[in-house]
């Protein structure tokens, strides 16, 4: 073990206790209700205002890289799928690129617009899905009800298109596994739309709300200039002003023939204040440029061909003889996702692999972002950036005095023990009949 | 920015210093093709700084993410950095690659220049052992704080031990799973 935590940690009390007399130290989380995932925060208060925060990530953190380095290729892309459970689209999107550019796989056209489209209902899906928790987290439980009703549809389209609502396997290596054939375009143009047709109601319920707007201008700011030194990415960054959006600057796919622009509220004819309200606004107007993006591609996506590689078993041989390393990026619904990878002849696994998440990227912003805000706003902040832990991290921790690692095989003994108490309630005749 | 300026800048700064660089540029896009370049290069720890601080007087910068190996005797970082965002096809990814002894793996750190280093930085510290000089903070950030082990290092004795444990339970051995069916 290198560095204990504890004196260090001790250090930093003393700091905070001698700089202010009054602070009171409140831990909340790795379980609390500002976010349905793990992750803590430790706030020194004085009166309702923070004084500094520590972030601890670390409680969902899977080991998926290590996995990673085990398995083949192929086998990689659906983990990779499985990083992250809300813009499941995002990791395969990335690395196959870094592979195709590792292995020298050319993609056909076609498949470059259908990652496209695919990309694109993800980032509707999810910016509607954060405006929800959003509403959530201010209170305001009618709009998180009315916008993830309204979210439905693109679910059904997406299950439509790929068989599935969440984690599509359609990137594969060389292209794409499913078509959009044209039979589907009307069902997908009406989807457009019925979004197009809510814009309008977005922009009253979110923009023009004095209760919203109350509750996040001037809350959560991040300044341009900690937004670029902290390296933030995505919605966070371009609220801040930052046009960096890596669909713009390092396109790939179909992107540079969408001619896709960075937003930032400037577009929308505001000053940029780099506030929690300015994240709602740049998340609503990506919102529209997806649909936009969407049709563009309806329009000009070229017939032809969807994979270089039709039989899967030729593709694995391809990459077991490829050598060398790629970067692959992609400008995920919460900012920039890059994976890396080097492959070597004769192995079927990557040797190495990196994932970064844009969450990973959006840490570090939030210490600024926290800094003399109110208690009550701690929620709103925290989902501002559109946090996603489980996706930055990739061992299960109880806490009960002291830190303990739960493995497997006793979380799957104790899911056992708790079927052996209800089957013991139901009787032997159900036991039977159930094979349990 | 193009390729070209930041390679110009960088061996105008580190001259013979910067080891065999390489430009890659691809051809992305079919009805307004473009194209994006990727600078590869390695450097020695002593030259990272002035690197840095290099591409960052050229235009504004991001660093992606530091992508880390166990090669043997050595251990590998790879500096992944966007630099000129902003602008249509304006940004080149730069990666610096660096390798430093097993015996001594320090590192400048990048905190004092770009402070948005800090969590790859932690990340490499738990997870390779390198030592960052001059990082702010250097408390685990995604292990446990008990875990003993770098993951990504191969010679961990330890670290065996722990996949060992995770691949009996998968029936790639015989204890483990064979056992949970016979309880289940």
């Amino acid at each position: 073990m290198r560095e204990k935590v504890k004196p260090e940690e001790k250090a930093e009390a003393n700091e905070i206790a001698q700089a202010c007399s009054t602070c009171f130290e409140v831990p909340i989380g790795p379980i609390h209700p500002a976010l349905k995932e793990g992750i803590r925060f430790t706030f020194w208060i004085e009166g309702e205002r923070i004084r500094k925060v520590d972030i601890r990530p670390g409680f969902m953190h899977r080991g998926i890289e290590f996995m990673g380095t085990k398995r083949n290729l192929i086998q990689v892309l659906y983990l990779a799928e499985r990083i992250c459970g809300i813009c499941s689209i995002s990791h395969p999107l990335a690395i196959v690129q870094a592979v195709e550019q590792a292995a020298g796989i050319e993609v056909p056209p076609r498949a470059q617009y259908i990652r496209v489209i695919i990309g694109e209902l993800e980032r509707i899906h999810s910016h509607l899905l954060w405006a929800g928790v959003a509403a959530h987290e201010l209170g305001f439980d009618t709009l998180l009800h009315y916008v993830w009703k309204v979210r439905e549809p693109v679910l059904d389209i997406l299950e439509d298109l790929t068989g599935n609502r969440i984690n599509y396997a359609i990137p594969i290596y060389g292209g794409v596994r499913r078509d959009v054939p044209p039979e589907k375009y009307p069902v997908l143009k009406d989807a457009l739309r019925y979004y197009r047709s809510l814009v309008d109601d977005f922009v009253n319920f979110f923009l023009r709300d004095p209760s919203i707007e109350a509750r996040t201008r001037g809350v959560g700011v991040l300044t341009p200039a900690e937004a670029d030194s902290l390296c933030a990415v995505g919605p966070t960054a371009r609220a801040s002003g930052l046009r960096k959006d890596v669909r713009q600057d390092w396109p790939y796919f179909a992107y540079p023939d969408l001619e896709v622009k960075a937003i930032t509220p400037e577009d929308m004819g505001l000053e940029v204040r780099g506030d929690v309200y300015d994240r709602i606004v740049v998340r609503l107007l990506e919102v529209v440029q997806s649909i936009e993006i969407i049709e563009r591609c309806l329009e000009e996506m070229p017939d032809g061909e969807i994979t270089a590689f039709p039989k899967v078993a030729a593709l694995l041989a391809h990459l077991k003889k490829a050598e060398g390393e790629g970067i692959g990026r992609h400008e995920a619904p919460r900012g920039e996702v890059i994976h890396y990878i080097r492959l070597q002849a004769g192995e079927e696994a990557p040797v190495v692999w990196k994932v970064k998440a844009p969450t990973y990227s959006n840490l570090m912003p939030w210490y600024p972002m926290f800094r003399d805000q109110e208690i009550a706003d701690i929620p709103i902040v925290a989902a501002s950036i559109d946090p996603c832990i489980c996706c930055m991290e990739r061992v299960q921790i109880v806490r009960d005095g002291r830190a303990e690692t739960m493995w497997r095989e006793e979380l799957l003994r104790l899911s056992w023990d708790k079927t052996r108490r209800i089957v013991g309630g139901l009787g032997a005749s159900h036991v039977a009949r159930e094979g349990i | 920015m193009r390729a070209g300026e930041v390679l110009a800048a960088l061996q105008g700064r580190l001259g013979e210093r910067l080891r065999n660089p390489e430009v890659k540029a691809e051809t992305v896009g079919y009805r307004r093709p473009r194209e994006r370049e990727c600078l590869w290069a390695e450097i020695a720890r002593e030259d990272l700084l002035e690197a840095v601080r290099t591409l960052k007087e050229l235009a504004p910068l991001h660093i992606s993410i530091i992508s880390g190996a166990d090669v043997g005797d050595r251990i590998e970082l790879i500096y992944h950095f966007a630099v000129g965002y902003g602008t249509e096809t304006g940004e080149v990814m730069v990666n610096l690659r660096l390798t430093v002894p097993k015996d001594d793996p320090v590192v400048p750190s990048l905190c004092d220049l770009i402070p948005g280093a800090q969590t790859t930085e932690r990340e490499k510290i738990e997870f390779l052992g390198v030592e960052f000089q001059g990082i702010p903070d250097t408390r685990k950030l995604f292990l446990p704080d008990d875990l003993a082990v770098h993951p990504w290092r191969k010679d961990e004795p330890e670290l065996a031990g722990y996949v060992r444990r995770t691949v009996a339970w998968e029936e790639k051995g015989d204890e483990g799973k064979g056992e949970a069916r016979r309880e289940g």
